[in-house]
């Protein structure tokens, strides 16, 4: 039987696309993502908030977005299909311990279907602090994920993903006429959660 | 023989202007209300009042009139008054007469006789209807036989008629003020430390919630003001994220926001009130998904508020514009929005919960989404170097480097037509550390807009 051309994905192309990787994300674990500039991360990050706004019959979940340096662009986040008005902005214009103050209190305000405490370059922050976000988000129904640009040993998140830029598109030949997006790859640093597989590496597509 | 007070308020856009905008009609709502049991709210500047019965209270129709231009007066409220029998010739004599016109008893379909047919305020078609017949005045209209009359308009004509000669039927539709939600309370002594204030204030709001619970009502803003040794009055208000009845609720936001402005001086006398609305609870679906509740988000609100700014929080909503990073902060709340406009269905999320772990085992090429851009605020100033015409080389605050790859420049512009036209050209650029950011060039100056990520 003749296949519509539409329908056949290329070749490498899982049908579940990104969102088996977003589903890896526990419920009342702290995760973190990691990766340096123009790796990826913030595109993950709204691709998750994407899909927890805009799932449900009547509208999706609540998200609760700690800017450490208030980089967020409501733009990208509307265009990756995030529905801002389920979206509640908390800017800390570059204070670390704010952000951390603010993500504690939305932590332990049940009903977030996540929160994400996004550092930057403010991070790594203290292990002290990891702790406590932990400790409060767990047995609760919230996703809580930190989002930095380095490292720190010792967190006791469930789940780290490393995220690392591979190469971007241009379009056009030479001369380049525009950015047509960015790859790069997402890997499991490490992850303690039932749900989620030990190890995994995803090349991810971003387009602009 | 009943007798109608017209009130027509003057320094107010009467007509057009919508029920519940004019700030002057709801004092003068009480100042009729002062005067007369039954107080009809017309609308549109207009307040009727019943007049008979009165002599004995106030002396007779001119005495009453010119005591209620004096109450309006003392509310900065400049009014005329018409007394007839009837509701439309009391307002003929309103907006025909000059300060206070009382229409004799008996005499209102006389009065009204000349008076323009616009005074019915009629609907367009009857207007033009009636014009074509040559009828220019109530009395015309009033002369007309009924029959004739009703067979061409049929009921509403025989009732216009009935205007033009001073019957109007209808009854006042009495005004009543909505319940006051407030509770005070004289110190004995003054007050000088924060925490008895707090908590006199949080026994005058639970009594405050206790009645709105009662009457099935909310609030959606509360007020207080402390009254002070020296004369002074220190007042507060707070908005809460949804509309509560929650004593606890109530009394945990009084506290926050006194701590964060305490009353300067010696406490004598308070003052709690409520702004109550209706508000109904939303039922709740069994397929989505869990919201904060309204208690506790209006008291994390509050608390995010104290730690950030108010300016610093809310639901991010774009204008309607092409400029760059236009978006503001709007209230936040956890009720469902209105469905979206767009036809993009909702994306469907496999959550942990509802499915196994990934069945790419791990491993897989995927299609990502949308590249999301970080934005620096304010965006610091860039020196770009160039060379052929493209920039080479950037250095800035938040980084530097040689750059490898680039592309534009894509001139985006707007609002020319305004006094604060705006227009740049942004370059994507790659540097070679593989960082991709946004320049953007003003005419004068680079700056660096924001990093992709």
């Amino acid at each position: 039987m003749a296949i519509p051309i539409e329908s056949s994905p290329p070749p490498g192309w899982e049908r579940e696309g990104i969102d088996g990787l977003l589903g890896l994300f526990p419920p009342g674990r702290l995760s973190e993502i990691v990766g340096p500039r123009s790796s990826g991360s913030s595109s993950l990050l709204l691709a998750l908030i994407a899909r927890i706004t805009t799932s449900g019959s009547q509208g999706g979940g609540q998200v609760a977005f700690v800017d450490g340096m208030d980089a967020l662009d409501p733009a990208s986040a509307a265009t990756a299909g995030a529905d801002l008005s389920a979206l509640l902005w908390v800017k800390c214009g570059g204070r670390l311990r704010v952000g951390l103050s603010a993500a504690d209190l939305l932590v332990r305000c049940p009903g977030f279907a996540l929160v994400v405490l996004d550092l930057d370059e403010l991070g790594p922050m203290p292990a002290s602090a990891h702790v406590r976000l932990q400790r409060a988000v767990e047995g609760t129904d919230t996703i809580l994920i930190t989002r930095s640009a380095r490292h720190r040993e010792g967190s006791p998140a469930s789940l780290i993903l490393a995220t690392r830029r591979l190469a971007p598109h241009w379009m056009g030949l030479r001369p380049l006429t525009r950015l047509a997006g960015l790859r790069s790859e997402v890997s499991i640093f490490r992850s303690r959660s039932s749900h989620a597989s030990r190890e995994g590496r995803w090349t991810l597509d971003w387009t602009l | 023989m009943t007798r109608i007070a017209c009130l027509l308020i003057m320094n107010e856009p009467a007509g057009n202007e919508p029920a519940g905008n004019e700030p002057a009609r709801p004092a003068l709502l009480q100042v009729a209300l002062a005067h007369s049991p039954r107080v009809e709210d017309a609308g549109a500047g207009l307040i009727y009042l019943d007049a008979s019965g009165l002599e004995g209270l106030f002396g007779d129709e001119s005495r009453l009139a010119a005591r209620l231009r004096d109450a309006a007066a003392a509310v900065d409220v400049e009014i005329r008054v018409g007394i007839a029998e009837s509701r439309i010739a009391a307002l003929a004599a309103a907006r025909l007469g000059s300060g206070v016109t009382i229409v004799e008893r008996g005499g209102d379909a006389a009065y009204l006789a000349p008076a323009p047919l616009s005074l019915l305020d009629l609907p367009e078609e009857t207007a033009t209807r009636l014009s074509r017949w040559g009828l220019r005045t109530l009395g015309e209209l009033a002369a007309l036989p009924t029959a004739g009359l009703f067979e061409r308009l049929g009921g509403d004509g025989v009732r216009l008629q009935r205007l033009g000669r001073g019957e109007d039927p209808r009854p006042l539709v009495s005004w009543r003020p909505g319940p006051l939600f407030e509770e005070s309370a004289a110190l004995e002594w003054g007050i000088e430390t924060l925490e008895p204030v707090v908590e006199r204030l949080r026994e005058l709001a639970a009594r405050v919630c206790a009645r709105l619970g009662a009457a099935g009502l909310a609030a959606d803003g509360f007020e207080w003001t402390c009254r002070l040794g020296d004369g002074r009055a220190h007042e507060g208000a707070l908005t809460p994220a949804v509309p509560i009845t929650d004593a606890d609720s109530v009394g945990g936001l009084l506290r926050l926001a006194l701590e964060a402005r305490p009353p300067r001086g010696v406490v004598e006398a308070l003052t709690f009130r409520a702004r109550p609305v209706r508000f109904a609870p939303a039922q709740e679906s069994l397929t989505d998904r869990s919201r904060p509740a309204p208690r506790l988000l209006t008291a994390t609100l509050n608390r995010l508020v104290a730690l950030v700014g108010a300016d610093a929080i809310g639901a991010p909503a774009l204008l309607d514009t092409h400029r760059p990073d236009a978006v503001v902060l709007a209230g936040y709340s956890s009720e469902p929005s209105a469905p979206r406009r767009d036809s993009r269905p909702p994306i469907p999320l496999k959550g942990v919960s509802q499915h196994p772990p990934s069945p790419l085992g791990g491993e897989g090429r995927v299609r990502g989404d949308t590249l999301a851009l970080r934005r620096l605020r304010p965006a610091p100033p860039a020196s770009v170097t160039m060379a052929s015409g493209r920039p080479v080389a950037v250095r800035s605050a938040r980084l530097a480097g040689r750059i490898v790859a680039g592309v534009g420049p894509w001139r985006v512009s707007g609002e020319w037509w305004s006094p604060h036209p705006w227009l740049q050209d942004e370059w994507d650029v790659e540097l070679a550390d593989g960082t991709l950011c946004r320049l953007a060039h003003d005419g004068s100056a680079w700056r660096l807009e924001g990093i992709y990520d």
